[in-house]
C-alpha cells in the first residue's frame, strides 16, 4: 500500500510505518507457522545437517569417546590412503560394472514389459498381470536372498530341473560362486524391480494422445506400426528423463543385495564403494578412512545428479531439482 | 484403448498368442519362487532335502511353523515389526504432511527457505558412519526410537503430498483461518482429509519400507534388543552361530528330528512374505498414484 502512495506522489505518508513494526507484524501473523517450521527446522538440523558436519572427521584421526580437539588433525591422509590401497579399482569397477548393468539390461526391461502389457487386450488379463509384477517389489531383500538360496541351492528347484533335462551333470554351485555374481544380482534386480518400473512407463504410455491413434489407423498403420511410431515416441521423454537420473546414481549400485548374496568367495565380484564403507566403517571401526571414502562417493554423486538434471533440461525441458 | 480403431490382423493374432504366452511364462517367473517357498514350508525338512519338490508338499507337516511359533522371540519380533510400522508411518504422515502444509501456505514468509533446507538433504547427505556416530551420541542406538525418529520429516513425501497441496483452493484454508482456525486445525480438520488419497500413497510407501527394512536395525540395534522379523529371518539365513544352534537342538529333540534350517527358514520366509502378499493387491490403486505424483513432481 506504501509503496503504490509514494508511486503516485504523495509528498507525504499519513502514517509512517518502520520496516521493523511491518516485519513484527508480520511474524505475529505467521507466528504459528513459524512454530511449526522450527521445530521441522531444529529436526533437519539434527538429523540432516549435523551428520553432514559429520564429514569433518575424515579429516582426523577420530576414534569414538574423543572428542574432536582431542583427535589428530591428519589432512586428506584417508582420502589418499583409499587411492593407495589395493582394493580400490576392484571396487570402482564392481560399482560400475554392477550399476551399468542395471542401466542397460534393467533399464530396457520394463519398458519391454510395459509395451507389452499395453498389447494386452483382456482387461482382466492385464490387471492381473500387472498386480502379479509388482509383487517382488514389495517384500524385503531378505526374503528375496532366502528364496534364492532356496531356489539356487544344490538341492533346489533350479539344479534339480537342469539335472532332470539333463543339461547338467553335476548340481551347479551358482551361489558363492564369483563369476556368477553379477548376472545373478542383476537377475535378482530384474526380477524384483522389474513390475514396479514399469509402472511409470505404463502410466506414460496411457497418457499418449488417443487421436494419434485414430490418425494412425487412418494412415493404415497396423499393431506394430503404431507401437514404434506412436507409442514409443509418446514414451520418448520419460525414457530420456529415467535414463538420465539413472546415469546420475551411477555410484548406488545397492548394497542390501550384496551384504545378503555375497560370500567371502564373492568378493572381488560384489564389492562396491557402500558395502566397503559399512566394512570399514562399522565393522572394523576405521570412522574416519570410511567417512573420508563416503564423502568422496557423495560428493561424486551430486556431481553427476546435477550433471544429468542440467543435460536433461537442455534435452527434455524437464528436470528434477 | 488404440486396440479398438484396428482390425486384429493375423499377424496380430499370431503376436497375441505368443504376448499372452510370454506373460504366463511371465507370471509364473514371478509367482512360483514364492509358491516353492510356501510347499519348502509345509514339507518335512529331512524330505525336502532329497530334491524334487515342486508343486505340492510331499511329506505335510507344521513343523516348521509350529517350530517358530514356539521360538518366543519370533511373537516379539512380529509385535515390534508391527509396532514400528504403525508408529513410524503415523509420525511420517504427520509430521511431514504438516511439513508439506506449511510449505504450501501462500502468504508464509519462510515457505522457500524451509522447503529448500529440506530439499536439499535428498541429494546430499553425510554418509553412513557420521550419521552412525551421531546416532550413538544421541543415545539412539539399541531403542525403538531409532526406527521413526529419524525419519518424522521426510522431504520426499514432503513433496508428493505438497504437490497434492498446492491443487487445494486457497480459499479453503482462508475462510477457516477468518473463522479464527488454528494452522494446525485448519491443517488436521481441513486439509488433510482432502488430500486423503495422497497420504494413503505415502503410508503404503512407508508402510511397507518400515515392515521390509533390516539394514537400520543390524546398524543401530546390534544388540538384538529390538530386532524386528525380518532380522529373524536374516539371522536364520546368514548368522552361522543361529544354524548350529538350531542344528543341535534338532539333534537333542525327537521331535524336531525332521527340521533343517532351510525349512525352518522357509516358514519364517512365508511369515514375514504373507501379510505383504494378502494387502499389496487392494493397495494398488494408492501406490499408483504416489508414482505418478512423484514423476511429475515439479
Amino acid at each position: 500500500m506504501q509503496g503504490s502512495a509514494a508511486k503516485i506522489g504523495y509528498d507525504y505518508e499519513p502514517k509512517p510505518v518502520s520496516k521493523g513494526a511491518r516485519k513484527l507484524r508480520r511474524l505475529r501473523r505467521e507466528k504459528e507457522l513459524w512454530i511449526i517450521a522450527a521445530i521441522a527446522l531444529a529436526w533437519v538440523l539434527v538429523f540432516a545437517y549435523a551428520p553432514m558436519y559429520g564429514i569433518i572427521y575424515s579429516f582426523f584421526e577420530y576414534y569414538p569417546g574423543m572428542t574432536l580437539a582431542e583427535s589428530k588433525f591428519v589432512g586428506l591422509k584417508h582420502y589418499k590412503d583409499f587411492f593407495s590401497l589395493p582394493d580400490v579399482w576392484l571396487i570402482i569397477r564392481n560399482t560400475l560394472v554392477i550399476s551399468t548393468l542395471g542401466l542397460t539390461i534393467g533399464f530396457v526391461s520394463p519398458i519391454i514389459l510395459a509395451l507389452l502389457i499395453n498389447e494386452i487386450r483382456v482387461r482382466w488379463f492385464k490387471r492381473t498381470i500387472q498386480t502379479i509384477s509388482y509383487l517382488p517389489h514389495f517384500v524385503s531383500w531378505i526374503v528375496v536372498a532366502s528364496i534364492i538360496f532356496t531356489l539356487l541351492g544344490s538341492e533346489g528347484f533350479v539344479n534339480d530341473v537342469l539335472l532332470k533335462l539333463g543339461w547338467i551333470e553335476r548340481p551347479l554351485t551358482i551361489l558363492g560362486e564369483g563369476s556368477y555374481f553379477w548376472a545373478l544380482l542383476t537377475s535378482a534386480n530384474i526380477w524384483k524391480g522389474v513390475g514396479w518400473s514399469s509402472i511409470i512407463y505404463i502410466s506414460a504410455i496411457a497418457g499418449v494422445d488417443q487421436e494419434l491413434y485414430q490418425a494412425g489407423a487412418v494412415d493404415g498403420l497396423g499393431r506394430f506400426g503404431m507401437a514404434w511410431h506412436i507409442t514409443l515416441p509418446g514414451i520418448r521423454p520419460t525414457v530420456l528423463l529415467l535414463f538420465i537420473l539413472g546415469i546420475g546414481s551411477l555410484l548406488n549400485a545397492g548394497f542390501e543385495q550384496q551384504l545378503l548374496l555375497g560370500t567371502p568367495k564373492t568378493r572381488e565380484y560384489h564389492e562396491v564403494i557402500d558395502t566397503y564403507v559399512y566394512r570399514y566403517g562399522i565393522q572394523m571401526g576405521r570412522y574416519s578412512f570410511a567417512t573420508a571414502v563416503g564423502f568422496m562417493s557423495s560428493v561424486l554423486g551430486l556431481f553427476l545428479v546435477l550433471l544429468t538434471n542440467r543435460i536433461s533440461k537442455k534435452l527434455t525441458d524437464m528436470s528434477i531439482i | 484403448m488404440h486396440q479398438t480403431y484396428i482390425k486384429n490382423s493375423l499377424g496380430g493374432r499370431i503376436f497375441d498368442f505368443f504376448n499372452i504366452t510370454f506373460m504366463l511364462v511371465f507370471a509364473f517367473v514371478m509367482l512360483y519362487p514364492f509358491w516353492n517357498q510356501l510347499v519348502v514350508s509345509f514339507n518335512e525338512g529331512i524330505d525336502t532335502a532329497r530334491g524334487g519338490l515342486y508343486f505340492w508338499p510331499r511329506k505335510f507337516t507344521l513343523d516348521n511353523y509350529l517350530y517358530m511359533f514356539n521360538n518366543s522371540n519370533l511373537g516379539r519380533g512380529a509385535i515390534i515389526s508391527v509396532l514400528r510400522v504403525v508408529v513410524g508411518t503415523a509420525t511420517t504422515l504427520f509430521c511431514s504432511g504438516l511439513l508439506a502444509y506449511v510449505t504450501t501456505v501462500r502468504w508464509f514468509s519462510g515457505r522457500r527457505f524451509l522447503r529448500i533446507v529440506f530439499l536439499i538433504t535428498l541429494y546430499f547427505g553425510g554418509g553412513l558412519v557420521p550419521t552412525f556416530l551421531l546416532y550413538s551420541k544421541l543415545g539412539l542406538l539399541d531403542t525403538f526410537t531409532v526406527y521413526w525418529l529419524p525419519g518424522l520429516f521426510n522431504a520426499y513425501y514432503m513433496l508428493l503430498i505438497a504437490s497434492y497441496m498446492y491443487n487445494l483452493p486457497d480459499s479453503l484454508a482462508e475462510s477457516a483461518r477468518i473463522d479464527g482456525c488454528g494452522e494446525l486445525s485448519i491443517y488436521l480438520r481441513i486439509i488433510a482429509p482432502l488430500c486423503a488419497p495422497v497420504f494413503a500413497a505415502v503410508a503404503v510407501f512407508s508402510a511397507v519400507g518400515h515392515w521390509n527394512s533390516w539394514f537400520d536395525v543390524i546398524l543401530y540395534n546390534s544388540s538384538g534388543k529390538w530386532d524386528t522379523l525380518q532380522v529373524y529371518l536374516r539371522k536364520i539365513l546368514l548368522d552361522v552361530e543361529q544354524i548350529s544352534k538350531l542344528q543341535n537342538e534338532q539333534k537333542q529333540m525327537a521331535e524336531m528330528r525332521n527340521l533343517t534350517p532351510l525349512s525352518v527358514r522357509a516358514a519364517t520366509t512365508m511369515i514375514v512374505t504373507i501379510p505383504i502378499i494378502f494387502t499389496y493387491p487392494f493397495f494398488q490403486r494408492y501406490f499408483i498414484s504416489g508414482i505418478t505424483i512423484g514423476a511429475v513432481k515439479e
